[in-house]
C-alpha cells in the first residue's frame, strides 16, 4: 500500500502491466475527450447540427434531379458514416500530430504504455460525439426525408458494422503512425483525405457506379464495403445496387480487420523507431 | 568480468562514446544547403545509483539532446547509452517503466482538465492503481504548495504553477531514474527552493533512486548535485564532484577586477600577459568585471600594470574562492553569459546576412 | 488630429499586410511544389466529382440539361465559401492553440479583425486556384458551357469582389465566436460552409427545398452571389431557373451589397461582444486541445 502520509516513500503497490496497462491507458486517454466535450458543448452545434444540414444538401440534389427514393436513403446512411471517417482522420491522426506539437507525444512515448492504446483511447473518447452525429443524421434524416428501411438480418448488419469499424480504426492507426513523421503537411493531408475518400468510397452513391476495378481498389477503405453491405441489408432495393454480396463483403472486411490491426501494430512500432532515429518526436516544425 | 558486471549494475546511467548529429534543413532560401549539427560528441558518463547528477552547460550545449537520448526519445548516431542496465536504443520498452522526465516550460496535459485530472491521466499510463494515484497526487501537490489549485483547470494556471504541476507529474510515478531538464525554469525563488527540497527528500527516501538534472544555473548545480558534468558544444569537458572541480582551480589564484571601462583594451591582450591562464569579461551592475585565473598571485602585478598603462580605472579588486562558474570559464575560456551572448549575436548576424542575400 | 488619423491608417494597413504575409507563409510552403499541385488539383476535383457521379448515375450521363451547369458552377464557386470562412476563423485556433501567438497579436498595436481578414487572404488565393481548376476541368471534359466572348466580365468582377467581401464578413463573425469556444477537432469554417451548402441554392434551386425553409435561403447572401456568378458566366442557362428570375442584375447586386453591409455591421458587434467576453474570461491565451 502507498504510504499516504509520505508520497515520496517507495511505492510497494504493483504497477499494472500487459493488458491491464493497455486498458488503463485506453481509459485514461479517452478521459480528456469525454470530459472536454462535457465542459464545452459548442461541438453539439458545430459537429452534429451543422453536418446534418450539409448531408441534407446532397439529399436535395437527388430530389432536384428526380432520383429514386432509395438514393435518399443512401445519402442519409453515407452521411452518417462520414462521422466515423472524420473521427479517425481528425481525432486520431491529426490529433496525434497536435500532441506532438504540444509536447504530450513525447510523454506518451516515454511511458511504458502502448501507442495503440493511446490511439484507441483517443478514438473511444471521441465516440460519443461521433455516434451522436451518426445517429442524429440517421434519425432526423430518416424522419425528415421519409426514408423506408427493410432490415433483413439484424445480426448480420451489426456484424458488418463492427467489422467495418474495427478495420476502419485499424486503418486509422496506420495513418496516425504516418503522422508521427509529418510536419506541416499533416493538416493538408487530412483535408485532402476527405472528398476523395467520400468519392471513391461511395458515401453518397452506390459504389457499383464505378467500374469493377475502381470499386475493388476503393474497397481497401473499410467504409466502402461496409457502407455497401449495410445498404444492401437495410434498403429494400439495396441488393440490386450492391457491389458484391454481403457475405463476400463481410469476409473481406474481416480480412481487412486482421491486416490493418497487425499492420498498425507493426507500422506504429516502425514509425516510432524511425521518428526516434530522425529526432522527429519532439520537433515542432509548424 | 564479474566485478565489471557488478560495477555496471550499480550504474543508473551509463554512456559510451555517445554522439548525436542532427541534419539541419534550411529554409526556402537555403533549401539546397544541408548542414549537420553535432549536438553530442564522444560523451562518456557514469551516474551511480542514488546520485543526484548535474549536467551543466550553456544553452545549446547538448544537455537536452542527452536527456532525450537517455529517455528513449532520440536515438544516438554513435556510441551507446544504458539506463538501469538497459540499452536505450535496443531495449527502450524495458527502460520506460523505470524512468520519468520533466522539462522546464513544458505545456503538456490538457487545458480543459483540472490539475488532479491531468496528473491522474498520466499516472494511468504507468499503470498506477487509481486509488493510490489520487493519494499520491494530493500529497505531492501539498508538498509543492499547489493543494488549493487541485481542481483548477490547467489552462487557468500561471506558468510557474503549471511547472509545479509538471514536477509533481515526474515524481508521481515513482521512477527509478528521474530526469529533470531545467525544472526550475519559470519558478520564483521560493518555489525553486521548494523543488530543490523535494528533490533531496525524494532521493533520501531510497538510495536506489537516481536523479539527473540539467541546468545552466551554476548555484543550483553547486548546491544540489553530488557530481556535475560540464558540457559545452556537445562535449563533456569535466565531471566530478563540485568540490573537486573547484579544488582543481585552487592551485591557481582567482581575482575579479571591476573597471569603469576598457578603453579599447581587450581580454585576449590580457590573456597574453605572463602568468595569466584565463581572462574573461562580463558586465555586472553596469560595470565591466574582469575575471582572471592566474598561475600565481604575483602575476597580478603585471595585470594591474597593463590596465594602468591603458588608462583603465580600477574600481574594485577581489580575490575569491573558485565557483563552478570559474571552473566553467577555466575549461571553456569564456563565461556562460559570454557564450550565450556570442551565440545570440551570431544568430542575429546570420539572419541579417540572409536577409541581405 | 491629422497625425492620429494617419497613424490609424498605418495601423490598419500594417495589420492587414503583415497578416496577409504571415498567412501566405503558413499556407504556401508546407510541401514540395509537385505535391502542392497534386493537392490543388485532387481536392477540388474530388469534391466536384461527387456531384458529377451522383448526377451521372441518375441521368445516365446526360450532361445537357440546365441543372448540370447550375450545380457545377454553384459547387465550383462555393469553394470560396469554405476557403474564406475557414481561412479567417481557423487563424484564431491556430494562433491560440498551436502557435500560441494570439496573446502577442492582441497586445500589439494592430487591428485584430483586420489581422484575421489578412490571415484569410492566403486561403482565398489557394481557393481561387481550386475554383479555376474545377471550372477548367468541367469546361474541358464535361462540356460545361462557357463562352468567354459572352461572359459579362464587369458583372463577374464586381460580383466576385462583393461576394468575397461578404464571405470575409461572415468569416469575421465566425472568428469572433471561435474566441469563446474550445478547440474541438472540427474546422468551424467548413462546418458552417457545409450547412450553408443546403441553404444557398449552390447545387439545386431553392424551389427544391420545403416551403418552410426557403425564406432562410433568401436571407443568405451567398444565394444572390452564386446567382450573379452564374448569370455573369452563363446568363441564358441561369435564367432557366425561376428562383431569382424576377430580379435583374442590378437588383441582385443591390441586395448582395445590402446584405454584405448588414453582415459587416453584425461582424463588428459580434466581434466586440466576443472580444469583451474573451478578455473577461481569460480565453485569449487558453489552450483547450484534447
Amino acid at each position: 500500500m502507498t504510504n499516504k502520509a509520505n508520497p515520496l516513500a517507495v511505492m510497494s503497490t504493483e504497477k499494472a502491466t500487459g493488458w491491464k496497462l493497455f486498458w488503463k491507458t485506453v481509459l485514461a486517454r479517452a478521459y480528456p475527450r469525454v470530459v472536454g466535450q462535457q465542459r464545452e458543448k459548442s461541438w453539439i452545434f458545430f459537429d452534429i447540427f451543422l453536418p446534418m444540414l450539409a448531408v441534407s444538401a446532397y439529399v436535395f440534389v437527388y430530389r432536384a434531379i428526380h432520383a429514386p427514393e432509395e438514393y435518399i436513403g443512401f445519402v442519409v446512411v453515407g452521411g452518417a458514416m462520414t462521422a466515423f471517417w472524420m473521427n479517425i482522420m481528425w481525432s486520431m491522426s491529426m490529433q496525434l500530430y497536435w500532441e506532438k506539437e504540444q509536447g504530450n507525444l513525447a510523454l506518451y512515448i516515454m511511458a511504458p504504455n502502448s501507442m495503440m492504446a493511446i490511439l484507441l483511447g483517443m478514438a473511444l473518447g471521441g465516440m460519443l460525439a461521433t455516434f451522436l452525429r451518426a445517429i442524429a443524421i440517421i434519425l432526423l434524416g430518416s424522419l425528415l426525408f421519409h426514408v423506408q428501411y427493410a432490415i433483413g438480418n439484424f445480426l448480420q448488419l451489426i456484424g458488418v458494422f463492427f467489422a467495418a469499424m474495427t478495420a476502419l480504426y485499424g486503418l486509422g492507426m496506420i495513418t496516425a503512425s504516418l503522422f508521427l513523421l509529418l510536419s506541416r503537411e499533416a493538416d493538408h493531408l487530412v483535408q485532402l483525405a476527405q472528398e476523395p475518400v467520400y468519392l471513391i468510397s461511395g458515401f453518397y452513391f452506390p459504389i457499383r457506379s464505378f467500374n469493377f476495378w475502381i470499386a475493388a481498389a476503393a474497397s481497401i477503405i473499410p467504409l466502402t464495403l461496409g457502407l455497401d453491405a449495410m445498404r444492401q441489408l437495410v434498403f429494400p432495393s439495396g441488393a440490386l445496387l450492391g457491389f458484391l454480396s454481403v457475405n463476400v463483403e463481410l469476409s473481406v472486411l474481416l480480412i481487412l480487420c486482421i491486416v490493418f490491426l497487425f499492420g498498425a501494430r507493426a507500422l506504429l512500432g516502425y514509425m516510432e523507431r524511425l521518428a526516434i532515429r530522425e529526432g522527429r518526436l519532439t520537433e515542432s516544425r509548424r | 568480468m564479474v566485478k565489471e558486471q557488478t560495477i555496471l549494475s550499480n550504474l543508473a546511467v551509463e554512456t559510451e562514446s555517445l554522439g548525436r548529429i542532427y541534419k539541419i534543413h534550411g529554409n526556402t532560401k537555403e533549401k539546397n544547403v544541408r548542414k549537420e549539427l553535432v549536438a553530442l560528441q564522444d560523451v562518456d558518463l557514469h551516474v551511480r545509483q542514488g546520485e543526484l547528477f548535474g549536467l551543466l552547460g550553456p544553452n545549446g550545449a547538448g544537455k537536452t539532446t542527452l536527456i532525450k537520448i537517455l529517455t528513449t526519445l532520440l536515438a544516438p548516431t554513435s556510441g551507446r547509452a544504458r539506463v538501469s542496465g538497459f540499452d536505450v536504443a535496443k531495449e527502450a520498452s524495458r527502460v520506460r517503466p523505470l524512468i520519468n522526465m520533466v522539462s522546464g516550460g513544458e505545456s503538456s496535459g490538457y487545458g480543459l482538465l483540472t490539475v488532479r485530472e491531468n496528473l491522474w491521466m498520466f499516472s494511468q499510463f504507468y499503470g498506477l492503481p487509481s486509488k493510490q494515484s489520487y493519494e499520491r497526487i494530493d500529497a505531492l501537490l501539498k508538498m509543492v504548495g499547489l493543494e488549493d489549485r487541485i481542481h483548477t483547470k490547467s489552462s487557468d494556471l500561471s506558468t510557474g504553477l503549471r511547472q509545479k504541476m509538471n514536477i509533481v507529474r515526474g515524481f508521481l510515478t515513482d521512477p527509478q531514474v528521474l530526469f529533470l531538464d531545467e525544472p526550475t525554469l519559470g519558478l520564483d525563488v521560493g518555489a525553486s527552493r521548494d523543488v530543490r527540497n523535494l528533490i533531496r527528500s525524494w532521493l533520501d527516501q531510497d538510495k536506489t533512486r537516481t536523479l539527473l538534472l540539467t541546468t545552466h544555473y551554476m548555484v543550483e548545480a553547486d548546491e544540489l548535485c553530488d557530481r556535475v558534468a560540464i558540457i559545452n558544444h556537445g562535449r563533456v569537458l569535466a565531471f566530478d564532484t563540485p568540490a573537486a572541480l573547484k579544488q582543481s582551480l585552487q592551485r591557481e589564484a582567482l581575482f575579479e577586477i571591476r573597471v569603469s571601462s576598457m578603453n579599447g583594451l581587450n581580454t585576449s591582450a590580457l590573456e597574453h600577459l605572463p602568468g595569466v591562464r584565463k581572462a574573461a569579461r562580463s558586465e555586472v551592475d553596469g560595470v565591466t568585471a574582469l575575471d582572471f585565473s592566474l598561475q600565481e598571485e604575483a602575476a597580478l602585478a603585471g595585470v594591474i600594470n597593463r590596465l594602468t598603462e591603458s588608462n583603465v580605472k580600477i574600481m574594485r579588486l577581489d580575490k575569491h574562492e573558485p565557483t563552478l562558474e570559474d571552473v566553467f570559464v577555466n575549461l571553456v575560456g569564456r563565461s556562460m553569459d559570454e557564450i550565450e551572448k556570442e551565440e545570440s549575436d551570431d544568430e542575429q548576424s546570420e539572419s541579417t546576412s540572409r536577409d541581405v542575400d | 488630429m491629422q497625425n492620429t488619423s494617419r497613424s490609424n491608417r498605418v495601423e490598419i494597413w500594417r495589420s492587414f499586410w503583415v497578416a496577409t504575409w504571415l498567412g501566405w507563409q503558413i499556407e504556401s510552403n508546407w510541401t514540395q511544389p509537385f505535391l502542392f499541385a497534386i493537392y490543388s488539383i485532387i481536392k477540388p476535383l474530388a469534391g466536384a466529382a461527387i456531384l458529377v457521379v451522383m448526377y451521372s448515375v441518375i441521368t445516365q450521363g446526360n450532361f445537357n440539361t440546365p441543372i448540370f451547369p447550375y450545380l457545377y458552377y454553384g459547387n465550383a464557386f462555393y469553394q470560396y465559401v469554405a476557403a474564406i470562412l475557414t481561412g479567417v476563423s481557423w487563424a484564431v485556433i491556430d494562433d491560440r492553440e498551436h502557435y500560441k501567438t494570439l496573446k502577442y497579436m492582441y497586445i500589439a498595436p494592430i487591428n485584430i479583425p483586420l489581422y484575421w481578414l489578412g490571415r484569410g487572404v492566403a486561403r482565398f488565393l489557394t481557393g481561387s486556384i481550386s475554383v479555376l481548376i474545377t471550372i477548367a476541368f468541367g469546361v474541358a471534359f464535361l462540356h460545361v458551357p462557357l463562352n468567354l466572348a459572352t461572359v459579362n466580365w464587369p458583372l463577374f468582377i464586381v460580383a466576385l469582389f462583393i461576394g468575397v467581401s461578404m464571405l470575409a464578413m461572415m468569416g469575421l463573425i465566425l472568428a469572433s465566436i471561435t474566441l469563446l469556444i474550445a478547440h474541438h477537432f472540427f474546422l468551424i469554417g467548413e462546418a458552417v460552409a457545409g450547412a450553408l451548402f443546403l441553404l444557398s441554392g449552390a447545387i439545386f434551386p431553392l424551389e427544391v427545398l420545403p416551403a418552410w425553409i426557403r425564406p432562410v435561403g433568401f436571407a443568405v447572401p451567398i444565394t444572390y452571389w452564386l446567382e450573379l456568378m452564374r448569370r455573369s458566366l452563363i446568363g441564358n442557362v441561369a435564367q432557366a431557373f425561376p428562383t431569382l428570375s424576377r430580379f435583374g442584375n442590378l437588383q441582385l447586386l443591390g441586395i448582395l451589397i445590402g446584405l454584405t453591409i448588414v453582415f459587416a455591421i453584425a461582424s463588428l458587434f459580434v466581434f466586440r461582444f466576443c472580444d469583451h467576453h474573451a478578455r473577461e474570461q481569460s480565453l485569449i491565451d487558453r489552450v483547450t486541445n484534447y
